[in-house]
């Protein structure tokens, strides 16, 4: 029995997949001040569902995977340890330099960012490294041994160190490690280079402050969680999701806690590839519209595009991670007229609280969901289940105060204003992610998932001319059941920093060869056998007059002429183009070592009759630029080979489906909406 | 080729057209990076592009270098008018010449008019930085250059494609002209596809709205910009409001030559003066007019700090006055390499100063200007290298609410490039950096004070002597302060080898550093904002908590009453 436990700000998905491979779902409202409770009453729930009790459910799981969003908030909220650095004589100020640059050009009057270790708690021991891995000055035992003191006395929950080239020869941070040990003192200790074993000191900074700022708060959650489930019966380890969609046990987790702050958005892209397989879809673009914003996630070939860095809260993370490319609109978007008069939605979001007009939590602008609210696409009833009745006439009134009377028209086609604009919002946010990478947004399948997602489906498929929208029936628990996708996974890397010519297969094999080894260690500890361990290899590749690498993936063939050709490759699908002849650089050797978990497939459904009259609830009013009568069905009751034609709206209750004239709604194999977008 | 105008669109298709006409731009600029040649620009990202109306205003950017903006419209509008009689559907111009329109040479700006009907309806463009365009020294910015032959392949308005035909015999003149010919021609061909890309774009939303509908909305979007900027200058006061910089300049008699400006506000609309500025000269300095321009536009934009009018319309309401022979309107053949940096900050800063006493509560404290240097020699291997990255960019300007930020440097391009790893300069080249780290006392004291500046420590390890080249400003002229704030102090930069120690000039060259050598550079903090005895006491605290004011400083500065 697998479980998947995602949870959110305001709802901890369960998903649960039995010794038959049949899915069941859940949900409890998330306990923010405790998220471990909110777990447990969701799995409690599951067993009534399941009409047994809770111990016996836990003693049944056989994998239990984790996400959680502890130390995105720690981050975010600027919450976290207290942290101490220590750095090379003459460089304590790196992070608050911050490589010379700032985000927003236009706008001076803002704020610097505040360093997430201050100041004072920044100390420089005498010690140097050179470019090439020698000791020019030896580390300064008597002035460590003052810092840490000084950093105990100050009472700090996370030391970080940073030297300079300490990713060429990391003996002096290991030597702070073991003084620190010696000490007899625990706090949690990041060393740069384990972050971040490459070239490039703020980056290896960064990531070991956010890991070590975020690592004790995320490591006594989890602690605490495993605590709460170990007492109720469970038997197995618990699995942390991470920003690769790879898993690591719970102390893995919290040691590399950098790994969780990004995974919020991985489930939804592992759920992704979950769906690509089932309906064999080799290329997929994700959208996730939620409350304040809609997250796109590439698949090419069946998994998720990645990243090497992220730049969040002021920071940078430089861990691999699922590439999420963010765009500013959601359900609690706020519309406005701005300054020059145009209507204009995001990225300013009203939140949960005070959240849309509609919610009646104390919100007066007006938002997107209340504009769906107006135009009759979101019912009052049945939003969220119909355990959140929504204010119509709140949000009638917000629309007509903000932008019916500025502008000069009809509430209706206000709100219909503001409902185009996020589609057009959320279309060219996905053609820019595409284009990105070099691909056409045409040559994909569109995945539409979230609660707000799939109102505007069926006007993104038409703009991008993506002719198929992919609906998933339990878009609201999406995330937890991508965890259920997931494997172990252990990323590695060794800096190389030379010429991919001036190597040979003999060299990397072992270099790879070592890796792995370190990798299958790891990988051993957390329980997994050896004949269900894969590895993926590959490099980080630049020009010599490049700053960033791309990576290169490589399979068993470790040739230097064959590198480099998969080099010439991989920045030709990039940028279309290749400096043939200019030697190519080895930043980097990766490797992904993956411990397989036992995996769900999709259930498939029975093929059954194509109309849709079960699942018909009536008729109701809709405004989609023009008054317009509209069948409304219930996403649940909809069965494989029912085809439903627009108008028509498909409701559940985490989510609402707009079909529109000319447009038609299949169900497809595994229970998800196949939308095909007719021409408007 | 005038828009049909008089239609008013509907507030629906003109906030989706305004939207859509953004991702056009961000979507050439996306291809830009994602097909540009050389492996810097496609890091850098040196390039903007922009939708212009027929009339050559802008309606829509993607901004990657805020100087690049404003000064399209006029390349634009000199490209077209080269060809007015002669463009044709499928013509992509090119010019990168500054007495045609352009800024410095390696600006080089490719733009496409959009047909319908057989007329053009507007113009899609994207200008881009070029590595080498020939001239004097590599990479184009020859301090020494005295005209503009110098500095270049001055390339008049011409016709890279006529009617869908690309003029390889051009592309080959340009590409030869460089001595990085493969990446000229790989950027070129970038430049191509991303303006064609946008031309695609515009088509679409031809195809859909109608262009009577577009033209509603491009209008509306202009208007939109007009109203933003005569809002704010409704809020300013009224009166002509004066502003004064300096740029460091060995011809001149006293090394500064003064940026003098006037800006006068009646009724919501703003009438810039730089007709008092001197002469041109025979130094790589002088801004051609579309580089003045986009100053001074850039100028109006941080003083308003509102981007939703992002847009050529707020243009509408500023008129520029320049004098042709000036050095802010230089005619040819003066040299303009440090056109787009150096000169452009002198101008922001003066019409900001300006604009301050226009409205006080906008004000903001000078900046850093940029001082760098290039160092060439030979590695330990024999290898000649040249290292000219910029690190230690200086302060920032304090403003009302704020303290400046560190390490941001000059108003042109504020926080722009990333300066590169320490390591990979260790690695790259035979340098050993000692010390990189933020100087105390270094921001301009201020209620609000200015960001600090750093301290960069380079150590030169080579087996023979390496030369330096300075260029740059900041030095005599220090980050001004405002509203009764202080000004930051200026670069200090010198050289200490085992003969003692010399301060490293702003025009220096063939400076000779010997192995073992040290080139420390102060940079310099930015200006205070508001009266220092003003300053909030926690903050004052932990300033000197945080080691960002000494005690002394406190005291003698702050009026603080320090308790040992």
């Amino acid at each position: 029995m697998l479980i998947g436990v995602d949870v959110g700000g305001t709802f901890t998905d369960l998903v649960l997949a039995d010794a038959g491979g049949a899915l069941h779902f859940t949900k409890a409202p998330s306990t923010p001040d405790d998220p471990s409770r909110g777990v447990v009453n969701a799995l409690e729930l599951m067993a009534v569902q399941r009409g047994e009790d809770l111990q016996t459910l836990l003693r049944q799981v056989s994998v239990f995977i984790h996400g959680t969003t502890v130390a995105t908030n720690i981050l975010v909220q600027r919450n976290g340890a207290r942290l101490g650095l220590i750095t090379t004589r003459g460089f304590r100020d790196l992070i608050e330099l911050r490589e010379g640059s700032r985000p927003n050009r236009y706008t001076l009057r803002t704020p610097a960012p505040e360093a997430i270790v201050a100041r004072p708690l920044r100390l420089e021991v005498t010690e140097r490294v050179g470019a090439n891995g020698s000791v020019i000055t030896p580390l300064d035992e008597a002035e460590l041994a003052a810092a840490i003191a000084q950093f105990r006395a100050a009472d700090v929950g996370g030391v970080v160190v940073c030297f300079l080239h300490a990713h060429k020869r990391p003996e002096h941070e290991l030597a702070v490690r073991t003084a620190i040990e010696r000490s007899g003192w625990r706090p949690f200790v990041s060393l740069s280079h384990e972050m971040l074993s490459r070239e490039g000191e703020y980056d290896r900074l960064s990531t070991a402050l956010v890991n070590a700022y975020v690592g004790p708060g995320l490591q006594a959650y989890l602690r605490h969680l495993f605590g709460q489930l170990n007492a109720r019966g469970i038997q197995v380890p618990v699995f942390v999701m991470q920003s690769t969609g790879g898993v690591l046990p719970i102390e893995a987790a919290a040691r590399r806690a950098v790994g969780a702050v990004t995974s919020g958005p991985a489930g939804g892209a592992m759920s992704g590839v979950l769906f690509a397989k089932a309906l064999g879809i080799a290329n997929l673009v994700t959208y996730d519209t939620g409350g304040t914003s809609t997250d796109v996630c590439l698949i090419q070939d069946g998994a998720p595009v990645e990243k090497s860095r992220t730049d969040l809260a002021d920071l940078r993370i430089a861990a691999p991670a699922i590439e999420v490319n963010p765009i500013g609109i959601g359900g609690g978007s706020v519309a406005v007229v701005d300054s020059s008069g145009i209507l204009a939605v995001g990225p300013r979001s009203a939140g949960a609280v005070p959240g849309p007009a509609c919610f009646q939590k104390g919100g007066t602008q007006a938002t997107l969901t209340d504009a769906n609210l107006v135009l009759g696409l979101i019912s009052p009833t049945t939003f969220l289940g119909g355990r959140m009745p929504l204010d119509v006439n709140g949000a009638r009134a917000a629309i007509e105060n903000d932008i019916a009377i500025p502008l000069g028209m009809s509430i209706e086609d206000a709100a219909w204003s503001v409902h185009v604009l996020a589609t057009s919002g959320i279309t060219e946010g996905i053609r820019l992610a595409t284009v990105r990478r070099g691909q056409d947004p045409r040559d994909f399948v569109l995945m539409s998932f979230g609660g707000a997602g799939g109102l505007h489906a069926n006007g993104v498929a038409r703009e991008l001319q993506i002719p198929k929208v992919v609906i998933p029936r339990m878009a609201s628990v999406l995330s937890a059941l991508g965890f259920l996708a997931a494997d172990i996974r252990q990323d590695l890397q060794r800096t190389l920093d030379r010429p991919i010519l001036a190597t040979s297969h003999a060299e990397l094999a072992t270099i790879f060869a070592e890796l792995e080894a370190e990798g299958r260690i790891l990988l051993k500890e957390t329980g997994v056998v050896a004949d269900h361990i894969h590895v993926q290899r590959s490099m980080e590749c630049r020009y010599a007059r490049q700053n960033h690498g791309i990576p290169v993936p490589l399979g068993d063939n470790l040739y230097p002429v064959d590198i480099e050709r998969r080099f010439t490759e991989a920045y030709r699908s990039l940028y279309q183009h290749a400096h043939e002849g200019e030697p190519g650089i080895i930043d980097a050797c990766r490797i992904s070592v993956f411990g397989a978990l036992p995996k769900i497939d999709l259930p498939v459904q029975e093929n059954g009759q194509p109309d849709p009259e079960p699942a018909f609830r009536g008729r109701r009013d809709i405004y989609i630029g023009r008054p317009i009568e509209a069948d409304i069905y219930w996403f649940d009751d909809l069965r494989r080979g029912m085809r439903v034609s627009g108008p028509a709206i498909i409701e559940s209750a985490s989510t609402t489906v707009l079909v529109e004239p000319g447009s038609i709604a299949m169900m497809d194999r595994v229970g998800s909406l196949l939308l095909v977008a007719g021409e408007s | 080729m005038k828009l049909s105008t008089g239609q008013k669109a509907s507030a629906l298709t003109l906030a989706v057209v305004r939207h859509k006409l953004k991702a056009v731009t961000e979507e050439m600029v996306e291809t830009m990076t994602h097909t540009c040649f050389s492996p810097i620009l496609n890091q850098n990202q040196d390039f903007s592009a922009v939708v212009l109306d027929a009339n050559f205003l802008t309606v829509s950017q993607a901004e990657r270098v805020p100087i690049h903006m404003g000064a399209m419209p006029l390349a634009v509008r000199m490209m077209a008018e080269a060809f007015a009689a002669d463009l044709h559907e499928g013509d992509v111009l090119m010019a990168n010449d500054p007495y045609w329109g352009g800024s410095h040479l390696p600006d080089v700006t490719l733009a496409m008019p959009f047909f319908a009907d057989g007329q053009v309806h507007l113009w899609v463009a994207l200008r881009a930085h070029q590595g080498d365009i020939g001239g004097m020294s590599a990479g184009g910015y020859s301090a020494a250059a005295s005209e503009i032959w110098q500095e270049g392949l001055r390339i008049p308005p011409l016709k890279l494609v006529a009617e869908g035909r690309l003029r390889e015999d051009i592309l080959r003149l340009v590409a030869e002209n460089s001595r990085k010919p493969g990446d000229l021609r790989g950027d070129l061909m970038a430049q191509l596809a991303a303006v064609r890309i946008g031309i695609c774009r515009l088509h679409h939303l031809f195809v859909r709205y109608g262009s009577a509908e577009i033209g509603g909305c491009v209008n509306g979007i202009l208007d939109g910009g007009e109203a933003v900027t005569r809002r704010m200058l409704a809020e300013c006061c009224d009166g002509t409001h004066e502003g004064l910089s300096y740029m460091e300049f060995s011809g001149a008699p006293n090394g500064l030559l003064p940026i003098p400006v006037t800006v006068e506000i009646k009724d919501g609309h703003a009438i810039v003066d730089l007709t008092q500025c001197p002469d041109q000269v025979k130094a790589f300095i002088n801004s051609p007019q579309a580089n003045t321009r986009a100053a001074v536009m850039v100028a109006f934009l941080y003083f308003s700090g509102d981007e939703d009018g992002l847009n050529d319309g707020s243009a509408r309401a500023i008129e520029l006055r320049t004098r042709s022979g000036s050095l802010l309107d230089p005619v040819s053949p003066a040299p303009v390499g440090a056109c787009t940096s150096s000169t452009a900050c002198a101008v922001i800063e003066a019409v900001l100063q300006a604009l301050e006493g226009a409205d006080p509560s906008r004000a903001i404290g000078g900046f850093a200007r940029r001082f760098r240097f290039a160092l060439a020699g030979k590695d330990r291997a024999g290898t000649p290298f040249i290292w000219h990255y910029f690190f230690n960019k200086g302060g920032t300007g304090g403003n009302r609410g704020h303290d400046g930020w560190p390490n941001i440097g000059g108003l042109h391009n504020p926080g722009g490039t990333p300066s590169p790893s320490i390591e990979r300069t260790e690695n790259s080249y035979p340098l050993l950096v000692e010390e990189y780290a933020l100087e105390a006392d270094t921001g301009g004291v201020g209620c609000w004070r200015g960001g600090l500046g750093g301290k960069l420590v380079l150590r030169y390890q080579g087996d023979a002597p390496a030369i330096l080249n300075a260029a740059g400003e900041g030095v005599s002229v220090r980050p001004f302060g405002t509203q009764d704030g202080a000004a930051g102090p200026g670069h200090d930069y010198y050289l200490a080898d085992e003969v003692g120690s010399r301060k490293i000039g702003i025009h220096d060259s063939g400076v000779a550093v010997m192995p073992g050598a040290r080139i420390i550079c102060i940079s310099a903090g930015g200006g205070g904002y508001g009266d220092p005895s003003q300053r909030d006491r926690a903050s004052l605290e932990r300033d000197i908590a945080y080691g960002y004011v000494s005690l002394q400083a406190a005291r003698l500065s702050y009026a603080m009453e320090v308790k040992m």
